[in-house]
């Protein structure tokens, strides 16, 4: 996206006067689209719409080993992939710096056990653990990726069931699994205080939350902010550009009040869906 | 003004210097670069050594690790070296994966510590067939400034004389491994090789020792690698032809290196 | 995983000794309840105390400029080389661009290392990246990118500041012009601990929570900033901590940030004097 001078002038001048392009104040976000368990071969899916962004999440389970140095500790990988059609940006390898933030990002916010406690992924101590493969998919970049993102995982996260795990034989070095066959059958992760996203973005002197990509662009950088409960789970910066410490300070403080808040409203959203519904005839 | 004329006419400006039997760092054609050594700077690692010569600086680490020895041999342990050329020791790299010319070391410094014997593989089994060291020795090149592979041998033997490795006790029946960081044991070292590097300029001149200017203008560059005044190998991948009775000088003249390095590492060993 | 034909690859299935030693060795919660019962870290630092610094600059030869840092046995060197053209770039760019590569070498971590770039690496590149990004003039070298390539030949805690301020002196060594003096500072929380400055222990201390029964919270903290502006170039976090804590630890972090800077501007005075004596 390119802007002239005279629109970047027009953007900021918007978010002076708390009014931005789109009408919104500096803290409202668009409105939004979740949809989950879309791709049926998945363990958990999820589909995020956030206004232009497009975002697929879908969450496969293997059994793996643990870690040696961690062997209570099951495993979770986070994969994004960029598509070219999301946005021109993206043509060739111009989407892979972002994904490997965006992947590095949630696997830094996923670590501490206080937000994603892996121990339960865990089968046998040091023998056996389930590995989560989250694969993100990005099919359109209207700005905003960060929180998109984040919201998606968690959703997906949500809505995945583990195989749920009958028997254990253990002979000598052999390890035989019993994995129940009945869909039904079958566990649910703790997501309570899996983290949420929150880009804070400062244009001219005043920050706002989800910007569009023309506010993207108007920006000089960007301070995402992961927080899981009360807490603050990670903070990564984007972009060039510094800022002074007290502005850090004001959107680290911006981004956990509205982190908070879009966390409450993604909870109200999730509970509302009865997990394992039958619906259908075919089910 | 000597600077403008030198990037403008690198060779002449060597030929001139080289016509006056004296090289551009004041150097005579056979003097050596000083070599400095440092050991066991890197407490991570479970042997290490720092080797200058001149500028060329590299860093040896030596991480041991356990693993079951290869069913053909089932009395050895493993010695895997590998040497890197990062982009941060010269413009000349680029990153991504190992250049030819790291390629190319690598495999002679694996040729070195396979030929001179300085390891014998057979100290590294624990027990047969069931437990074996397996040495990683990584090279790190910080500043390629020629004659990487004397700096290379250098600091391999520095890094191996610091290495101790702890007691492992193996139990058969349980099939179970400790380990006592309390006892710890140096490893042999059954040989010393010494390798000296020398470039000929314009098929007449030969130099010791080069620097990577030298290197770079030269029309070939040959390696010789002694251990204890024999000949371990010698590398001399193309460039100008060279008589036989010039390598044959050339070979005795690296023979005054190993009593010069010998020396070094003892002393460098004792403070 | 495929094989690497450009290296010489050891035997499958290699495992570190460590796993199997005796666990006499105190764990890491024990460690932190005896510092916070005695008050006393283990080197006898402050808490809020940096460790003691060594800088040199003009350790790589072949470099256009370049640094070596030692915070005890955290040992870093950052060579910056000329500018180059931004290879594969069809489009001409106003701004230069930097780029840096953050490597651990194969010995460096207690445990050993791949040679090739892994996530954490790639990840500390990007935070790098963007942490000089701020303080180079980039729009003085249009089209063309600066190389800053780091090496941590053995980390003992807070290599990412450590290559982040070695980087700024190497770029200054190397003459690419600047807006400023970056240092950077890390610090570790666990509960109510600050640990300016950790070594690797104390990294790992808050790593992970350490069971107790409320106020559980750890982290890392990176803060990297421009001295003269007063600017933050960089801030990075990891763990779980609330917003008070964070603030707090901005502040300490801030003034650790600033009195380092005179260390930093001693160097490049004596590398100044030193070139100007040489051309005289």
């Amino acid at each position: 996206m390119a802007l002239c001078d005279a629109e970047k002038t027009f953007v900021l001048h918007g978010v002076q006067d708390n009014f931005r392009i789109d009408g919104r104040e500096l803290d409202d976000y668009r409105p939004m689209e979740l949809e989950t368990d879309v791709v049926s071969h998945a363990f958990g899916s999820a589909r995020l719409r956030l206004a232009n962004t497009d975002v697929l999440v879908a969450v496969k389970i293997e059994l793996d080993v643990p870690f040696p140095e961690s062997p209570q500790n099951g495993k979770i990988e986070f994969f994004v992939d960029c598509s070219a059609n999301a946005t021109p940006e993206f043509e060739g390898r111009g989407g892979e710096d972002l994904a490997i933030a965006i992947s590095n990002t949630l696997t830094t916010a996923y670590s501490s056990s206080l937000a994603f406690d892996s121990r339960k992924l865990c089968l046998l101590n040091g023998k056996k653990c389930w590995k989560l493969y989250v694969d993100i998919l990005i099919l359109e970049c209207g700005g905003n990726l960060f929180d998109a993102v984040s919201i998606a995982v968690k959703a997906a996260l949500w809505n995945t069931r583990i195989p749920f795990v009958k028997n254990v034989n253990i002979d000598g070095n052999n390890i035989d699994l019993d994995v129940s066959d009945d869909l039904c059958l079958c566990e649910r992760l703790d997501i309570e205080n899996a983290p949420v996203m929150v880009t804070v973005c400062k244009i001219g002197d005043k920050c706002i939350v989800d910007p569009n990509a023309a506010e993207e662009h108007c920006s000089m950088g960007s301070v995402v902010v992961a927080v899981s409960g009360t807490k603050i789970s990670t903070i990564y910066q984007t972009g060039t550009g510094s800022l002074h410490p007290a502005t850090l300070t004001e959107s680290l403080q911006l981004g956990f009040r509205v982190a908070i808040r879009l966390n409450e409203a993604l909870s109200k959203v999730l509970s509302r869906i009865r997990p394992d519904e039958e619906a259908g005839f075919l089910k | 003004m000597s600077d403008g004329y030198k990037t403008l006419h690198p060779v002449k400006y060597y030929r001139e210097f080289l016509s006056q039997g004296i090289r551009p760092d004041g150097r005579e054609f056979n003097t050596f670069r000083p070599i400095l050594l440092n050991v066991g700077s890197i407490n991570t690692a479970d042997g290490s050594a720092i080797a200058k010569v001149g500028n060329t600086t590299v860093v040896c680490g030596i991480k041991a690790e356990l693993c079951k020895p290869k069913p053909d041999a089932p009395d050895c342990g493993f010695v895997v070296p590998n040497l890197e050329l990062p982009p941060l020791c010269s413009a000349k790299f680029r990153p991504g994966p190992p250049s030819d010319q790291a390629q190319v070391l690598t495999q002679l410094i694996a040729e070195i510590i396979t030929n001179s014997n300085c390891i014998d593989l057979r100290d590294l089994c624990i027990v047969r067939d069931k437990l074996a060291w397996c040495l990683f020795v990584d090279f790190v090149c910080l500043d390629f400034d020629g004659a990487v592979v004397d700096a290379a041998v250098v600091s391999l033997l520095g890094a191996l004389k610091t290495v101790k490795l702890p007691l492992v006790e193996y139990d058969p029946a349980l099939e179970s491994t400790q380990v006592f960081l309390e006892e710890k044991k140096p490893i042999k070292l059954h040989s010393m090789p010494v390798s000296t590097t020398f470039a000929v300029f314009e098929d007449k001149i030969i130099l010791k020792d080069p620097t990577l200017e030298e290197e770079t203008l030269c029309s070939g560059v040959f390696t010789i690698v002694l251990k204890d005044d024999e000949l371990c190998c010698v590398h001399k991948p193309g460039g100008s032809p060279l008589a036989p009775e010039e390598l044959v000088k050339c070979i005795d003249e690296s023979k005054l290196r190993t009593p010069l390095i010998s020396s070094l590492i003892a002393t460098t060993l004792k403070s | 995983m495929p094989v690497d034909h450009k290296r010489i690859n050891g035997p499958e299935d290699t495992v570190p000794y460590s796993l199997y030693t005796k666990t006499n060795k105190q764990s890491l919660t024990e460690q932190y309840e005896e510092i916070r019962k005695t008050g006393q870290r283990t080197d006898s630092r402050a808490f809020s105390e940096h460790r003691k610094i060594f800088v040199r600059t003009g350790a790589v030869s072949q470099a256009k400029g370049s640094a070596y840092i030692e915070l005890d046995n955290t040992k870093v060197i950052v060579s910056v080389f000329d500018p180059r053209e931004i290879p594969n770039r069809p489009d001409y760019s106003l701004k230069g661009e930097l780029y840096c590569e953050f490597k651990f070498a194969p010995f460096s971590c207690h445990k050993r290392r791949l040679h090739v770039q892994d996530a954490e690496e790639k990840q500390h590149s990007a935070i790098m990246k963007r942490a000089l990004e701020s303080t180079v003039c980039l729009h003085e070298f249009p089209n063309f990118q600066v190389d800053v390539y780091a090496t941590v030949l053995e980390n003992d805690g807070s290599c990412l500041s450590a290559a982040i301020t070695a980087a700024g002196l190497a770029l200054a060594h190397a003459g690419v012009p600047m807006y400023d003096i970056i240092t950077s500072v890390t610090m570790g929380i666990q509960r109510d601990t600050f640990f300016v400055d950790p070594t690797v222990t104390e990294q790992n201390i808050c790593l992970y929570p350490r069971p107790s029964e409320s106020d559980t919270e750890h982290g890392i903290v990176v803060l990297s900033k421009l001295h003269t502006h007063d600017q933050v170039s960089q801030f990075y976090q990891f763990g779980n901590v609330s917003l008070d804590k964070l603030n707090e630890s901005i502040s300490i972090l801030d003034e650790t940030c600033r009195e380092l800077v005179p260390i930093v501007q001693k160097y490049l005075v004596k590398h100044v004097v030193k070139n100007l004596q040489r051309n005289t």
